[in-house]
This record gives C-alpha cells, structure tokens and sequence, in this order.
C-alpha cells in the first residue's frame, strides 16, 4: 500500500477512535447550525402587549383587532397608564398603547391623532422590530387617506426567513473553524505525544505525511458537511436549493483545502492543542468578520471592504448564496470559484512551506 | 511520631497505594524504593495531606483522615513535589527565593535564623550563585535550591517526591549532605522517594515498592540477609522457579550452587518470584544483516547546539562500531537527548560534521535514505495512543515499505520473543512501562535497523524489566552485529555498556571503555564513584 494511504487510514482510524473529536465534530455540524438557525431570531415574535384606551371608540378598537398572532400574545388592558408601566417594570409586558381620550374626536378632525407607545427595548432588535409592525398597522389603517402605498417584493428568500440565511453562513463558520482546528490538531497532537519524531524518522517523503494528514481531515469535514446539509438544511429547515449540489460541493472541496492550508501555518506555529485554540481564534476572527457572514460587506467602513477581498470566505459565502437561493449556474458562479481556489493555491502552499520545514 | 496505619489510596480506575503500615520516629530519614507507578508518590501525596485516602496517619498525635484535617499538620510539613525545579520561580534570583520562602512562612529573621540559612547556602555550594536567576541553574543546583527554599522555615516532617531523579552525582551528594544534616541536627523527619537504588544506603530504612504494595520494610541490612538463602551465583542451567537476571540467579527452592551476596535489587526479582509475576523469558533471533565493510556507523566531529546563548552540545566528538553498545550518560540537561536528535537529524546541527555509515551529512536528502538502516526509541516509548500495539507495529511496518504480509509474519514473531504477545489488542497507555519499552524496541527493529538509538529508554520502569531489557540489548548487538546508542541518567547503567560517553554541561568529559575506567580509577566501588571524580 503507498504511504499516503497507509498515513489518511490511520489519521480516519485515529479520528473515529476519539470520541470527544467525533462528538464535538457532529455536535458542530449539527446542533450548533440548527440551534443558529432556529434560534437567533430577530423577527417579532409573541410579543406581549398590553393597551390602554381611554378613548372607548370604535378607531381603537379596529386598531387593537389587528394585533394577534403570531407576532403578539393577546393584548391584555389595563385602566391607568400607571398600570401599564408597572406591568412594563415587572417585565410582565413589552409594549404598552396608549389611546387618549380625544384620539378618536382628533382623528376625525384630522388634528394629528396620537397613539403613545411605551415599550421596553431591553432586547433591542425584538422590540424595534416590534415597532416597525405597529407602525405598518397603523399606516394600513390609513391606507384610504394615504396616496401611496408600498408593495414589497422580497426576493430569493421569500418570507426573508432568517433561519435560511443564519443557518446556511453557520455551516459555512463551522467549516472553516472544524476545517483550521481538525488540521492543526492532527499535526500537533502528534508532537504533543512525542510522535512526531517517530514520524519524521519514517523512510517516506514528507510532503506526502503533510498531504496524507491534511486530506484525511478535509474528508472528515466533508462528510460533515454533506451530513450537515441533508440533515439541518434540508430536513431542518427546507432550505431551498435553486442551483446544483454539485456544484456546492465542488465548491465546499476546494475551500477546505484553503483553509487546510491555514490549519498547517497553525499547525506549524503551536506547541500544544491550547495553542491551536488561541491562535485560530486569533486569525479567523478577521477572515470571518471580513466575509459577510455577520454584517453585509456593503455596510463595512471602505477599507474593511477592501480588506475582505482577501477572506476565502467572502466568496465561499457569496458562492453558496448564489447556489441556494439564486440558483446560480456554473458559468456565474466562476469568480467564486477564483476566487477561492487562487486564495487557496497561496493559503495552502504557503502552509505547506510552513510546516515542511518542520521536517 | 509519625504513624500511618492501612493507608490506600484509590483513584477513579485503579489503586494507588494499598494498606502500608508503617512507624517512622524522630530524626529518622525513610527512604521509598520503586519504579515509575508502584504507588510512591499516591503515598508521599496521602502523608503531605494533599490526597484524599482511606486509613490513618497521625503525626505527634495530631491524627488526619482527610486533606481537610491536616490543615493543622501543614504547618510543619516541608512538601517537594516531584520535578526539578517545580516550586521555583523562574525570573527571581536565589537570594530572592531565600526572602520569599522566609516570608510566606512568616519566620522571624534573627541572627539564629541568619546562621542557619547561611550554613545551608554553604554546603549546597549556592553561595556564589546568589544574584542568578533560578532559571539559569543547572538541574542539581535547582533542586538543592529547592530543598532549601523546603527547609527554610525547619518543618519537623520532610517529604520529598524523586528530589534526585536525573540530578548530577556531585549535586545529589550534597542534596544527600544537607538532608542528613537536617536530621541529624534538627530531629526532622525526612521520607524521600527515589528510583535509584544506592542511594538506600544513605537511608535509615527503606520501603521498597512493588505494584501498590510495601513488599519490604526494615534497613538494607535487615532486607539483604533475609534474601540471602535464594541468591545464588549466575548459572546457565535452568531450574523451575528460578529466575536469572544480571550477575546472580535466584530460587526459591534450594539450589545445589554457592551462594552469592545480593543486592537491593535482589529483592524485587525475589519478590516477583514468590508472587509469579515474572516476566517471559525474551530473546532475539539472529539475523545477518548488510555486511558493512566499514566498522564504523557513527563518527561525528566537533558537534556543536546552541539554543539561543545556551549551548546545549559544544564540540561533541563521538565514534560508534557495528556491535558495540554506547552508553550516553549524564544528568538532566546534559545535553543527551539533544546530541541523540542530531544524529537522528531532528534537532539541525550548528556546527560539526557528522556521518552516518560511512555517508557524510549535509542535508536532508543525505538523510532520506539512511532511515530506513536507522530505528529509534523515543523519551517515554511514545507511540500512537488510539491505536492497539498490533495496529502500532502494522502502521510503522507498512510506513518502511514492508508489506502486509510480511509485516503479520513480523509482528507476530517479535510479540513472542518479547513477550507481549497477550498485549497486542490493548492499546498502548493501558499496558506497564515495561511491556511499552519492549514494544517500542520491536517498532523499532522491525526494518532491521543497523543503527539503534534509545533515548532514556529504561527510565522509570522497574528494576527487574530494566535488567531484562539490557541483556536484551546484550543479546542484540551479538546477534545482530548492530550499533547501539543509548542514553541514560542512571550511572550504574554504564555496567551494561562496551564504552561509556559522559557529558556534562553540554561537553564530553569522557569517553571510555568500561575496564579503562576501572583502571582509571581501582578504588571505585561502582560507577557513581567514577563518574563523581569526573564531576569534580
């Protein structure tokens, strides 16, 4: 058998004979995508309410029934505004209407009638959202004195369901973390056991070790991977797929080797498995708030922008946008495509040269 | 004064110590015998109050059960852990320790006190080395600083975990010095664990330890004659129930041979006779392996490391044959295990030439081809944890190109001359030191190596696998005609050796066949003696 195979079955057997590596690999793979899809949640959701109205009219009313779920608790009433902000203080309530008792009589008269909100912003982005659903009410309402109305067409995620977008940039984080991490370990765990001299003793190319071991872990994270996408997308959050799994995969290959490459300058650099925590910390930090996964690239200052060029998983992000939801075809997704693999050919061969001089 | 009654202590997966019994009065020094996990430091740790255990310890009638109840007791324990230099701070100086230590135990500085830590810097020879740091001591000289820094503020119970492994012979005489000192003038107690055997007799009494067991108690005196009856001189006959190790064999049943006196080690072959725990007789088959012509393997020329300022190898010369065994000896930081990583090539060599079967080395490619004549046994045999010894050996088989067969037949053969046999589906952490160390040694003859390095590969495992593994050495270099390089920081180990190579500080101070040295020098017992002469 050649080295290399003799070298990728023993790194797989070493894999799967570690149970927290296994277990810490699923868990990422899985709960850790879900739990970002389903559980950042910025849309407004049960939001409790509580009115009162003083103006006893039928206005209020109209407005009060549109208030239901899913976006709010049924409203509960109260007779005094002091009520109202206790109810607030204690936490019991998120937002509070107010009508005043010439809010009808003002309406009518067209003397610029007034709703008063009271609303606790703790969680900043729940309630703002909140807000903007109270408001889109309240100008539905006006809908017959206003001359214009505003027909929203959302694109590519139809219900802007942000557990579409969240989970999908989670699996690709979590690649690119798992992808640096797992790489880096296979390498220094064996110089933290002593290994690694018996290994370079070994009458067998050093450049086929480093390709052995860093390919081993890159079918690992591919197997995650594919797992992750059936299982959480797919199953979990009926992610659509416009444009080919293939190509996704394709895609995802080539980006594993860019980040592997990185996992061998880490690799090269630590001593112990902590080190490798500390550093990877260190260097994806930048490349991850560089791609867009958490902000748009658009709304950064120009130089980040610019800087992001350089993040492999700016493209990688972009690049499987376009898959899912646009639906992209091959010949539009080759800057992505570049993108990654140029970054990758200078990530992995400068890591490469890192590590084998090692050997 | 200090009594420990049915001490066990147990952790989570095995024991550490089992029902020791034993009485130590005023001014005693005790000294604990084992190897690497026979339970001396789970005692050591259970008595210093820093373990939970079962059983009784009471000292000076203070009685403890638990580390809770011997928050009373801590007040007079001096407590040095295992590992040089583990209680000192790296960037303070020595005067600066001495301050620290004085402070943190709150000792009133009087001209007593004064008298007394300037008689201790003076027999440890620290007086000079006031104003270094800590960090830039040698190993000998940080423990005897360590020692002092425990004994500052006169705790009347000493416990001291290996303060001597790997330590310089001259500096483990004045550790032994102040120790004896303290005792003798202060009435401490002082219990030492040790994994080197003469050092028992700088000891009131021994407890020698074997597999979590005290399988001995009493002076080396009272120990060696009641061991006397099964000591008999070295015979090749074979007898049931009989055991053949080193210079002597030893029987239970009478044997019709003259006796012979034994040694401290005696009685761990003895014990594991009457307890049948011995080990399967080992051997190694012959194999004529390339025919060099020329004789030497090794030569290496002026060979200089320098790590930063600190030069750890300094125009090492060095020459090694086909079937000769060399022993590189020293202490801790000697610069051993960096001159065996040069040869090997995993440490880049500053200065100096070096060649390897006769190939002089320039580069990495030079290397390429000779690794295959060349095996290794790394500091604490590591091999590949997740994987059974039998997946260990198939992978660095398949690793030197031989094939799957030939490497089944291969592993096979060796766990039978080895004895591990049983052992091949277990993994590796799992097993004894010793069934490690042999396993190690067949990884790395599986290519039939020409050159054999061990890195200190009879550290820390017990007296009887150690003997063992040196006859199996022996047996190596005639059968196989192969060179070995081995290190070691136990001086008695040079016995074993055809030449003996001493470092010190990163140079070589001798290099000697054995009977030269014993010309050299024709009053020396033993090579500890040697060796001390060649440290001063």
């Amino acid at each position: 058998m050649h080295p290399f195979f003799t070298i990728l079955l023993k790194e797989l057997l070493i894999f799967f004979r570690s149970t927290g590596l296994v277990l810490m690999v699923i868990y990422f793979f899985t709960a850790e995508v879900y739990v970002a899809g389903d559980g950042v949640e910025v849309e407004a959701k049960n939001i409790s309410i509580a009115i009162v109205d003083k103006s006893a009219g039928g206005i209020s009313k109209k407005i009060i029934s549109s208030l239901h779920a899913p976006e709010f608790q049924t409203p509960k009433f109260y007779t005094s505004q002091k009520e109202l902000s206790d109810a607030i203080y204690d936490r019991d309530i998120m937002i509070g209407l107010i009508f005043d008792e010439d809010f009808e009589k003002n309406y009518y008269k067209h003397l610029n009638p007034q709703i008063n909100i009271l609303v606790d912003s703790t969680t900043a982005s729940q309630s703002l959202m909140a807000l903007g659903y109270l408001q889109n009410i309240v100008m539905d309402f006006n809908k017959m004195q206003l001359p214009i109305t505003m027909k929203i067409h959302k694109l590519f995620n139809q219900n802007a369901t942000t557990s579409y977008f969240m989970s999908l940039s989670e699996l690709l984080s979590v690649i690119t973390l798992l992808t640096v991490i797992l790489t880096a370990v296979v390498f220094v765990k064996e110089k933290e056991n002593g290994t690694w001299d018996i290994m370079l003793l070994m009458p067998v190319n050093p450049k086929i070790i480093i390709l052995a071991k860093s390919f081993s872990q890159i079918i690992i994270v591919m197997i995650g991977t594919f797992l992750s996408v059936g299982i959480v997308l797919f199953k979990g959050f009926n992610i659509p797929l416009n444009g080919s799994l293939l190509n996704f995969f394709i895609l995802t290959f080539f980006y594993v080797w860019t980040t592997a490459g990185l996992g061998l300058f880490i690799a090269a650099v630590s001593k112990t498995v902590t080190q490798i925590a500390q550093l990877s910390i260190v260097i994806m930090m930048p490349i991850i708030f560089l791609s867009g996964a958490w902000t748009p690239i658009y709304a950064m200052h120009p130089i980040l922008q610019t800087l992001s060029i350089f993040s492999p998983l700016r493209y990688y992000i972009e690049g499987s946008e376009s898959i899912f939801f646009r639906g992209s075809g091959f010949i539009d997704l080759l800057p992505y495509f570049g993108g990654v693999i140029l970054l990758g050919i200078v990530l992995y061969w400068y890591g490469f040269r890192k590590i084998g001089k090692l050997f | 004064m200090l009594k420990i009654k049915d001490l066990t202590v147990r952790y989570k997966k095995k024991i550490g110590i089992k029902n020791l019994n034993l009485e130590v009065h005023k001014g005693e020094v005790i000294g604990f015998i084992g190897s690497d996990g026979v339970g001396k430091s789970s005692a050591l740790n259970a008595i210093a109050g820093v373990l939970k255990f079962e059983g009784k310890i009471s000292y000076k009638g203070m009685s403890y059960t638990s580390p809770k109840e011997a928050l009373e007791v801590k007040k007079q324990i001096g407590y040095m852990p295992q590992g040089i230099g583990l209680v000192l701070y790296d960037t303070l100086t020595v005067s600066e320790h001495l301050d620290f230590f004085a402070d943190i135990r709150d000792i009133t500085i009087d001209a007593e006190f004064l008298e007394y830590k300037q008689n201790l810097l003076k027999m440890s020879g620290l007086e000079r080395f006031l104003q270094r740091k800590a960090g830039e001591l040698s190993g000998g000289m940080m423990q005897k600083l360590s020692l002092i820094c425990t004994i500052l503020h006169r705790p009347s119970l000493l416990i001291l975990d290996e303060p001597t492994t790997g330590v310089d012979p001259l500096s483990r005489i004045e550790f032994w010095e102040i120790l004896k000192h303290n005792s003798q003038n202060y009435g401490a107690i002082s219990i030492v664990s040790t994994a080197y055997m003469n050092e028992a007799s700088k000891m009131d009494r021994v407890v020698l330890f074997d597999q979590s067991t005290a399988i001995a108690i009493g002076t080396t005196v009272e120990l060696l004659k009641e061991i006397e009856p099964f000591v008999y001189e070295k015979t090749v006959q074979k007898f049931p129930n009989s055991l053949t190790v080193g210079e002597a064999t030893y029987s239970l049943e009478k044997l019709d041979i003259p006796h012979q006196t034994p040694i401290l080690e005696s009685l761990f072959f003895i014990n594991s006779l009457k307890h049948n725990a011995l080990l399967p007789a080992l051997k190694i088959s012959q194999k004529n392996l390339a025919k060099n012509t020329n004789k030497i393997t090794i030569k290496a020329n002026k060979i200089t490391k320098r790590f930063g300022k600190f030069i750890a190898n300094e125009s090492v010369d060095m020459e090694l044959h086909r079937g000769e065994i060399v022993g590189l000896l020293g202490a801790n930081g000697a610069g051993k295990t960096t001159f065996i990583k040069m040869i090997l090539g995993l440490l880049p060599i500053d200065s100096g030439e070096l060649s390897l079967l006769n190939k002089k080395i320039t580069s990495a490619k030079d290397r390429q081809e000779l690794k295959s004549k060349i095996g290794y046994v790394s500091q604490h045999f590591a091999l590949y944890d997740d994987m059974t010894v039998r997946e260990n050996m198939l992978f660095f088989a398949l690793m030197h190109k031989i094939s799957r067969k030939k490497a089944k037949e291969l592993i096979g053969e060796y766990a039978d001359e080895l004895g591990f046999r049983e052992y091949l589906d277990d993994m590796p952490r799992s097993l004894p030191l010793g069934i490690n160390q042999r396993f190690s040694l067949a990884v790395a003859l599986l290519h039939d190596p020409i050159i054999l390095c061990l890195d200190e590969p009879t550290s820390g495992v017990d007296a009887i696998a150690r003997r063992q593994f040196w006859d199996l050495l022996q047996e190596l270099k005639i059968k196989r005609d192969i060179s070995i390089l081995i290190t070691t920081h136990y001086m008695s180990e040079a016995e074993f050796c055809d030449r003996v190579v001493l470092l010190k500080d990163g140079k070589k101070i001798a290099d000697k066949k054995i009977a030269e040295f014993y010309e050299e020098f024709p009053n020396a017992h033993d090579f500890e003696e040697i060796f001390l002469e060649y440290y001063r």
